[in-house]
């Protein structure tokens, strides 16, 4: 089949997957702590040719781009205060870990609130951790110091909903706890549309490349060798 | 690809719960003692994408739900009515609901019924129940910041203020009546709260950020359509391909 093919359809797929990750982005843009999945098109490596006859090195040609997972943007969000002491955010790099039944997850969305037990939870129950992993006990005041809640970086974060992701903890995160204050969603609404926009520009080359393609090669089924 | 669809769809809902929310704070800006709903975002699962199995993760939208009720102290306004009471930190007045169980308010209306017992302004009694002696007026009692109860200087009975651990996790029953639950830990009595007599605790919606809210909620909605708007498109030149 037609090399150019592949190549287009390639890349219509990688903007259909760029299109998805910006409507998942859009509808996050009040989520706080949210990072979007900004995603990275990355070319498939490229082929080598040679002559078949000779085998002699002839040039490379690339076959089209992919999408690559991983690439969550983790720039800081803007602060939003709240006046609540109990939601917090960290600036600058790291994240909170919560205990969940899956294990020890982490956050940046630091909207949390105290359970009947006196004890920190974020919005699903489960407990927030100090550093040393313990759970943490709200004050009679109500309050909790913004340096009892753990800060950690994170090795390969990864997206897995619920406001969490999972990772390698890596020791302490350089960032500060800030209370009365949330980290509001890292996207911009306005950035994404446009992306949206420029996504589906590119959907439509790709769909008017293999059209050209298509007729390419039905002119040459047809015509070639035919008697004028 | 239907993947964009539905995050486009489940942010619009999330839009839409947060205008309800919205809407209901700002229809109770005028109701004492109401505290204002907050709402937790949240995003949803993510999934490897079906057009790209061995690389790109695409999530599947957001959601949003009541997380609690601001614990923030709404502002303390004269009224000079005897029985209008104000509670000055966090805690609740203790009242019986309709059906017999305990309920909490912070709404301070409260008033006299045919036997001469304080209830609220939905006839809920005051729990331990008070009563004034027969002939006795509302302008005859007296409340102290402790809660005690006086007429003509006699002590009568004490109002109880209590609170629970976990105020978030109460139960709303409406009229600003909230029961208490499993989650929100057993009722104790407060500390660190005084009774203001003659005043009355406005709500404690803020009305400017509740606009800001709205105005973000609207774009959301406005965004989401779009988005689902080009997520179609796509599908439409899919569909041309031949």
């Amino acid at each position: 089949m037609d090399l150019g093919l592949n190549i287009a359809s390639a890349g219509m797929l990688a903007e259909q997957t760029q299109e998805d990750q910006l409507s998942n982005d859009l509808a996050n843009a009040s989520t706080p702590g949210f990072k979007a999945s900004s995603s990275v098109q990355q070319s498939f490596g490229d082929m080598l040719l040679y002559n078949t006859k000779t085998g002699q090195y002839v040039g490379q040609i690339q076959t089209g781009v992919d999408v690559k997972k991983g690439a969550t943007d983790l720039a800081q969000g803007p602060l939003d205060p709240t006046g609540d002491p109990l939601d917090f955010a960290i600036t600058g790099s790291g994240f909170f870990a919560v205990k969940t039944a899956n294990g020890v997850q982490y956050t940046r969305n630091g909207q949390f609130s105290k359970n009947d037990q006196g004890v920190l939870v974020d919005q699903f129950g489960d407990n927030v951790l100090s550093q040393n992993g313990s759970p943490i006990q709200v004050g009679g005041s109500g309050t909790v110091p913004g340096t009892a809640l753990g800060v950690f970086a994170l090795k390969n974060p990864s997206q897995l909903g619920n406001n969490n992701f999972s990772g390698t903890a890596t020791g302490r995160g350089t960032g500060e706890v800030e209370s009365g204050q949330l980290e509001g969603s890292g996207v911009d609404p306005i950035q994404a549309m446009v992306q949206m926009e420029s996504a589906l520009d590119a959907y439509t080359a790709g769909q008017q490349t293999i059209g050209t393609i298509g007729q390419t090669m039905q002119e040459s089924a047809s015509q070639v060798g035919s008697i004028p | 690809m239907l993947e964009g669809l539905y995050s486009a769809a489940a942010g619009m809902e999330t839009a839409q719960t947060q205008l309800d929310t919205v809407s209901n704070n700002i229809a109770n800006e005028d109701t004492p003692g109401y505290q204002a709903q907050l709402l937790g975002f949240s995003d949803l699962l993510y999934t490897t994408d079906d057009d790209d199995p061995s690389t790109a993760i695409v999530g599947s939208g957001s959601t949003a739900q009541t997380v609690g009720f601001s614990q923030t102290q709404g502002s303390i306004q004269q009224t000079g009515n005897p029985l209008d009471l104000a509670l000055d930190g966090s805690g609740y007045f203790e009242v019986r609901q309709p059906d017999g169980t305990t309920g909490l308010t912070r709404n301070g209306t409260f008033e006299l019924n045919a036997a001469g017992q304080i209830t609220t302004n939905l006839g809920m009694e005051l729990q331990p129940p008070i009563t004034l002696p027969k002939g006795a007026t509302a302008s005859q009692v007296s409340i102290a910041a402790d809660g005690t109860v006086s007429v003509n200087n006699q002590k009568i009975g004490k109002i109880q203020i209590v609170n629970v651990t976990a105020p978030d996790k109460l139960l709303p029953q409406g009229n600003s009546v909230y029961s208490a639950t499993a989650a929100s830990g057993p009722i104790t009595a407060a500390k660190g709260v005084t009774v203001q007599q003659g005043y009355l605790e406005q709500s404690n919606v803020d009305l400017d950020s509740e606009i800001t809210n709205m105005e973000t909620a609207n774009q959301a909605y406005d965004m989401g359509s779009k988005a689902i708007s080009f997520e179609s498109q796509f599908g439409e030149i899919a569909a041309t391909l031949k």
